[in-house]
């Protein structure tokens, strides 16, 4: 059993010394003597202290939760130091601040106004009222002196305004100054002393502990008071002589800055890299080689000219490419060497786009967001997700009326090259309308519009007839009856108005014309209306097409090329209108194609990169030609001639790419079996047999010669027999060329042993019907595509191998194996998604926060409640003690008059 | 039957009788333009008839008056129409039955009447068949109800009077009408498929007719009567619409399977009939829907669709259904159904408009796990072949669909991947490369060797012209993560449709601007500047100017 705890104190007071033998007066006074016995006060309270902390147990609170054992937390010890709280202490302290704040506010709750008083030394109980006034005299001196601003050098006159006075009479003129204000010791001038104001009353106690020290310090040396104000004299001395200095310094820079500004318009000119110019020096010289600004200001004209004039030069200075250092001119190697490099980079990024490789850099930001874009839609249309979707294929609904997105794979490659568009770096700044600009800007055009040039090569020379468009090398010189200008049509009819008396022939030259004429950089709505004209030139090569008397192709060639010129300048207009072409192709005749439709496609094989792996205007092209070669109709020869020039335009298209196309294949083995002299009797291959309703087989004679095809037989032989068996023939030939350039071309393909044996069969049909009666360069032509096509089917057949496809890395079952944490702390959220994580993280921060302020309020009203009801009961005693004194005072009137009426009733007794 | 039972009905039919002949009445006024005085007579006539027996000569004076002697082409409808009011009075009233306790010159009076009625009869056929289409519609109105009296009053006669009798007679001209579509469906809306009894009659009766052979015409009339009828009743079908009263009454009518028999004896009498091509065709399309539920032993129908079947084309194709059906409920054995499957595999196949629905039943047929790998590596080569020489349309389907094959037949993944690790066979292959040991001639699916085979037509078709149907080849030589494809997404694609999905229907802002050549060619159509590159031209489009004169 532990002693008591009377025991235990006293032990405890012994063990710390506080109690101890009495000391001998002796030992007390060397004591006093030598200063220990404050020393041991000191000790003794602090002893006395601990001593008092430790017997005391509701002082220090224990942890409020259960320590956990230390070999499963981390933060075990730690815990310790919280668990020795202090509430009474935390409790003293808040209800300390509480009393600061919120008891203050309270208190100042429904009052207006109310005077701070924060005079020198008030709140100061050490100091005497006079040792305050004293003080109070000497800061307002000073304050007075130092009160100068930096570059007041008229002296104290403007200064007079702001003293204080009281009746008139200046505060400096009395001599009880009690009403100055505290801001003392402060060397910002007058404009600044708010802020600084502001900024003492945070720390209002600090600073009147340090000004009372400096008093201490200045009773202790009785001569500085003197000194002092030399040392302002001095300063005040110190401060002009800067200020002069300054503003001498500041005259010397305008002087220089004023040179400098004489030299900028010459600057201006070496900048802008242009021979200055001519003009003479103006009279009123002085004033144009000052400073605009400046120069304003003296001739008192409107300031806002001058401004904009600086403006623009200012933005002339930023926007100017032409500061760079000229490059050398290049010799022609060099050029012929860039321009091999250009061509280079161009090839290379057509075979990326037609192996459909993937986008780098900036275009995948717009992939992402189409592909998101797609998901949604995705996702609104129906929740079962399509698998053909996922390779683009997309079933048409009319009723949605959108074109579906491209599918993923689809959307390589619109990489769009600088080159292929026009440049917009030409477009000039149009500040200065100088007429330098406009030349300059047509200097820094880039190589594709020298190729324009060819086109467009009397560009800036209407009348320059001797250089004539390249297609009318055999038009007269009927260009004299040519007008020069030609408004720019809005639609076809239009341009069929304007070229109604034009001869065909010159139609390039009008075309030119209006091109030049319309030229963007000379009207900013040039580029709309080019767009339109671009538009309606394609639907002109589809109307002469179309047209009866057949017109010259030079003319044809020549418009197409300029649609292809204008096509680099407004890709999307033209784009466009060859897409409405197809689209009409598709909607009104996808099986029986217009020489005009052949036309137009022959145009977009030029126009567009068709090698693409994926194009918006070749793909559809493609598939409108392969459904017209899978399923067009196959009645008579001049669909047979349709059909051999589709095969030509497919095979052309695949020119680069070399990519398979089924329905070629199909389409010419079936139409050679349809054109050979005799019906095959069993099926030659896999290719579906389609004959005419009527059959147009060859009627096989030596005499007959075999000639190249024209394009207009697509419309039809003559009606002679004789001619109908030409064509027959020419057809055969053209489509077993077909052949042989085919086999050429899908050399490579891993089938191609399937492929072509089916083609070998027909070849070696067609020989066989024909007996040998074949016209020779007929018979030449079969021959030697069937060696050529035995020649690739040996070569295919020994590089034949099984297929390897699958040589993936095999896949990596998935595992549940939970991540290792090196340092794991169960505190911490190891939370993978950072997003949760933070948002976690910001909860828990809420809701901390709000428990605290919670509790803060709870303990706010607590501490009110409290005040509230000290005051009513402060209220209270008041009142009672008021009553009571009144009272008091009642009963002892009352008591005074009732001793007075008794002694007088006594008396009247007495008398009786 | 006693008198006041009798009476009670033939009050109530009078009634009824009133109301039908509403409508007829006014057709006749519409129709005719006869004067006032022969309405008055006839009227009158038939007031006396009403009245006493001894007009009963007005009956003859009114079938005269009918005038079908010569031809029918002009009949007097008012006549017929109360002609038939009479005889339904009459026959309500029991004046054409003849009871053996009757006294003589009763019998002969029914007698007479009798044959007053069958007159009558036959003049309503001959104007059925004869005709113009509305005098045709109000015979058929008078026709029925004389069955409907027939049936109802004469006891024993029911049975007669559909199968041989005036029903037949009507039959027969509906039949017969050719191309008189009015007459047909006036008949099949009205009666055969309102009332359940008439409807059974008719099947018996087109039994009847198709039994001996007919001409194609005639054939395709009853095919499309036949379709025309309700769907098959349900087992726990009630038949409550009947025509004539007593029909309830009768056991074979109220049955389910009688009703079944009847149909199907109907439909075998027309498949086995001579039958056109188109009407095969026409046959194999309904089969599933229309015909197989009204046989309650399909199995008939496996001589149809064996035959159907073994035709080849287009028909071998829509017997498919019908015979998968037959395999997998009625335990059918086709012994050679996939080697007949494999020969279906044509290259017609792919471009033609069944294509879909070919895909979808092969889906199902060579589900199967159990399949042995060669059989399905014997329907992928064969499918990879036909892909060579498809449209867009037709890969779309084959490529998704080899995979599901070849992800349920693992085995298969040899034609994708094969690595040779002979020493022998590898310094052979290099030194001659090989053929493809796969026989497309061979008609057996399980002898082709195709499993030593390997796909080179898809891996071709990687590379085929259009972007999505050379990202859906190389989908065999990825990675097979996916499970399965679903076919039915990948079906149904057109040319139409895959170009309409790329140009769209109408303008809209370009998301890209497509890339345009970089090269604006010297040339397109003609020789120009050819000089500059030496007379040889190798510009692009040199392949169509050099084939193709363009003057």
């Amino acid at each position: 059993m532990p002693p008591s705890q009377l025991k235990q104190l006293k032990a405890s007071l012994r063990e710390s010394g506080v109690l101890g033998p009495q000391q001998s007066k002796k030992q007390k006074r060397q004591n006093a003597k030598s200063g220990a016995t404050a020393q041991n006060r000191i000790q003794r309270n602090a002893a006395l202290q601990s001593i008092r902390e430790r017997f005391n147990p509701f002082e220090i609170k224990a942890g409020g939760t259960r320590t956990k054992f230390d070999v499963t937390t981390r933060d075990g010890n730690s815990s310790t130091a919280a668990s020795r709280a202090r509430p009474g202490v935390t409790k003293s302290l808040g209800e300390e601040k509480r009393r600061q704040t919120l008891l203050r506010e309270m208190e100042k709750r429904n009052k207006v106004g109310g005077i701070l008083d924060r005079r020198f030394g008030e709140d100061d109980p050490t100091m005497t009222p006079e040792e305050r006034v004293a003080e109070r005299y000497a800061r307002a001196s000073q304050r007075k002196m130092r009160k100068e601003s930096m570059f007041n050098l008229e002296g104290d006159d403007e200064e007079e305004e702001f003293t204080l006075t009281h009746k008139g009479q200046s505060l400096n003129d009395v001599n009880q100054e009690d009403f100055q204000e505290g801001d003392l010791g402060e060397l910002e001038d007058a404009s600044d002393s708010e802020a600084a104001r502001k900024r003492k009353r945070v720390f209002t106690d600090d600073g009147e502990m340090e000004d009372i020290e400096d008093l201490e310090e200045g009773e202790d040396q009785p001569e500085r008071k003197k000194s002092k104000q030399e040392v302002m004299k001095e300063v005040i001395a110190k401060s002009k002589l800067y200020k002069y200095e300054r503003q001498k310094a500041k005259e010397d820079d305008d002087d220089l800055r004023e040179e400098l500004d004489k030299g900028l318009p010459d600057l201006f000119d070496m900048l802008r890299g242009v021979k200055p110019p001519p003009k003479p020096e103006p009279p009123k010289s002085d004033l144009a080689s000052m400073n605009p600004d400046r120069a304003a200001l003296l001739e008192g004209t409107a300031k806002g000219d001058t401004e904009k004039e600086y403006d623009q030069r200012l933005k002339q200075l930023t926007f100017d490419q032409r500061s760079k250092p000229t490059d050398r001119t290049k010799t022609e190697e060099e050029k012929a060497a860039e321009e091999a490099e250009r061509l280079k980079k161009l090839e290379e990024e057509r075979v990326r786009r037609m192996r459909g490789e993937e986008i780098s850099g900036s275009e995948e930001g717009e992939e992402d967001e189409e592909d998101e874009e797609e998901g949604s839609e995705m996702s609104e249309d129906e929740s079962i997700p399509d698998d053909a979707k996922a390779f683009g294929l997309h079933h048409f609904s009319d009723q949605t009326n959108t074109r579906p997105e491209l599918g993923v794979e689809d959307e390589d490659d619109f990489i769009i090259d600088d080159d292929l568009v026009e440049t917009r770096s030409d477009v000039s700044l149009s500040i200065g309308d100088s007429d330098e600009e406009v030349v300059s800007g047509e200097e820094s055009e880039d190589e594709n519009d020298e190729e324009e040039d060819e086109l467009m090569n009397s560009l800036n020379f209407p009348g320059d007839n001797a250089r004539k468009a390249p297609a009318g090398a055999d038009a007269p010189e009927a260009d004299e009856a040519l007008a020069y200008t030609y408004a720019c049509p809005k639609d076809h009819e239009e341009f069929l108005q304007i070229i109604k008396d034009v001869p065909m022939q010159d139609l390039p030259v009008v075309v030119q014309r209006i091109r030049a004429l319309h030229h963007h950089r000379l009207h900013p709505d040039n580029k709309t209306k080019l767009g339109r004209f671009s538009r309606i030139l394609i639907q002109h090569v589809a109307y002469m097409a179309g047209q009866p008397e057949h017109p010259p192709f030079a003319i044809l060639e020549n418009i197409l090329r300029h649609v292809h010129s204008l096509a680099k300048s407004h890709p999307e207009s033209v784009s466009q209108e060859f897409k409405a072409r197809l689209r009409e192709i598709a909607a009104d005749r996808a099986l029986s194609l217009q020489p005009s439709d052949l036309v137009i496609l022959t145009g977009i094989a030029t126009t567009f990169p068709t090698s693409d792996h994926f194009h918006a205007i070749a793909t559809p092209a493609h598939l409108c030609l392969s459904r017209y070669l899978g399923q067009g109709a196959v009645n008579t020869l001049a669909d047979f001639a349709t059909g051999a020039y589709a095969a030509s335009l497919v095979l052309q298209y695949q020119a680069a790419s070399k990519r398979y196309m089924p329905e070629f294949i199909n389409y010419v083995l079936n139409a050679l079996c349809n054109l050979a002299p005799e019906e095959p009797k069993s099926s030659l291959g896999r290719f579906p047999s389609r004959s005419p309703e009527e059959p147009l087989r060859l009627k096989i004679s030596k005499s007959m010669k075999s000639r190249k095809l024209q394009f207009w037989d697509v419309t039809g032989p003559e009606s002679s027999p004789k001619a109908e068996e030409e064509l027959k023939l020419s057809l055969i030939n053209t489509f077993v060329s077909l052949l042989s350039t085919a086999s050429d071309m899908w050399s490579d393909k891993s089938a191609f042993l399937e492929i072509f044996e089916q083609a070998q069969n027909v070849l070696r049909f067609l020989s066989k019907s024909c007996k040998g009666k074949l016209p020779s360069t007929v018979q030449d032509t079969l021959q030697s595509t069937l060696d050529k096509l035995d020649g690739h089917t040996s070569k295919a057949r020994l590089s034949r191998r099984p297929l390897l496809l699958h040589d993936h890395r095999p896949l990596a079952i998935k595992t549940a194996i939970p991540k290792f944490e090196d340092t794991f702390n169960p505190d911490k959220h190891y939370d993978p998604n950072r997003e949760r994580a933070e948002a976690n993280r910001l909860k828990a921060e809420y809701k901390r926060e709000r428990k605290g302020a919670m509790r803060e309020l709870r303990k706010d009203a607590n501490f009110i409640a409290r005040e509230k009801l000290r005051e009513k009961k402060e209220r209270d005693t008041e009142y009672e003690k008021k009553y009571k004194r009144l009272v008091a005072e009642v009963q002892n009137e009352e008591g005074r008059e009732a001793n007075a009426y008794e002694k007088e009733r006594r008396l009247r007794r007495g008398k009786h | 039957m006693p008198a006041p039972t009798v009476g009670a009905t033939s009050s109530k039919k009078r009634k009824s009788l009133k109301e039908s002949v509403v409508p007829s009445s006014k057709r006749r006024v519409v129709a005719e333009d006869d004067s006032a005085d022969v309405m008055a007579e006839v009227s009158r006539l038939e007031e006396q008839i009403a009245e006493s027996r001894k007009y009963y000569n007005n009956i003859a004076k009114l079938i005269s008056m009918l005038n079908v002697d010569k031809n029918a082409v002009n009949p007097n409808l008012a006549v017929a129409v109360s002609l038939c009011r009479v005889f339904s009075r009459l026959i309500a009233g029991g004046d054409l039955t003849e009871t053996n306790r009757a006294a003589e010159n009763e019998k002969i009076i029914a007698a007479w009447l009798k044959e007053r009625c069958r007159e009558y009869q036959k003049a309503l056929s001959a104007i059925l068949r004869e005709s113009d289409t509305s005098a045709k519609l109000t015979a058929l109105t008078l026709c029925m109800r004389m069955i409907n009296e027939r049936a109802t009053h004469m006891p024993g006669e029911d049975t007669q009077v559909w199968l041989s009798g005036l029903f037949k007679n009507i039959i027969e001209a509906v039949v017969e009408a050719g191309d008189d579509e009015t007459l047909r469906s006036e008949f099949i809306e009205k009666f055969a498929k309102a009332y359940e009894d008439v409807r059974y009659y008719t099947f018996v009766q087109i039994a009847d007719i198709a039994q001996t052979e007919r001409s194609t015409e005639t054939l395709s009339i009853l095919i499309s009567m036949l379709s025309a009828c309700d769907a098959a009743p349900s087992p726990e079908h009630e038949f409550k619409t009947f025509y004539v009263k007593s029909s309830k009454k009768n056991k074979k009518l109220v049955s389910v399977n009688s009703h079944k028999k009847r149909a199907q004896d109907a439909w075998l009498a027309v498949l086995q009939n001579n039958i056109s091509e188109s009407q095969r065709k026409t046959l194999l399309r309904i089969m599933v829907h229309n015909i197989e539920p009204w046989f309650s032993r399909p199995e008939l129908l496996m001589d149809f669709l064996t035959d159907s079947y073994n035709v080849g084309g287009a028909t071998s194709l829509l017997a498919l259904s019908g015979l998968f059906y037959l395999i997998q409920e009625k335990n059918l054995d086709y012994p050679q159904f996939y080697q007949k499957l494999y020969s279906l595999l044509d290259p017609d196949l792919l471009h033609s408009k069944h294509r879909s629905r070919f895909f979808r039943l092969m889906n199902t047929f060579l589900a199967s796990t159990h399949l042995p790998a060669a059989l399905i590596a014997s329907f992928m080569k064969r499918l990879a072949r036909l892909a060579l020489t498809a449209p867009p349309a037709a890969i779309v389907v084959i490529v998704p669909f080899i995979y599901n094959l070849l992800k349920t037949h693992p085995t298969c993944t040899l034609m994708l991947h094969r690595v040779v690790r002979d020493e022998e066979t590898k310094a052979e292959l290099e030194a001659e490369g090989m053929d493809d040991p796969f026989d497309a001639e061979e008609p057996d699916p399980t002898r082709t060797n195709a499993i030593g085979s390997s796909l080179w037509e898809i891996h071709s078709l990687q590379h085929h012209y259009h972007p999505n149907v050379a990202a859906i080849a190389r989908i065999i030589s990825e990675q097979f993560t996916k499970q399965f494809y679903n076919l039915e997404d990948f079906l149904d694609y057109t040319y139409q449709g895959m170009v309409q999905a790329e140009l769209g229907t109408e303008e809209k802002p370009m998301k890209r601007i497509p890339v345009i050549e970089y090269h604006i060619p010297k040339r397109i159509f003609t020789n120009r500047l050819l000089e500059e590159d030496g007379g040889v031209d190798t510009a692009p489009g040199s392949l169509v100017r050099g084939l193709w004169d363009f003057p």
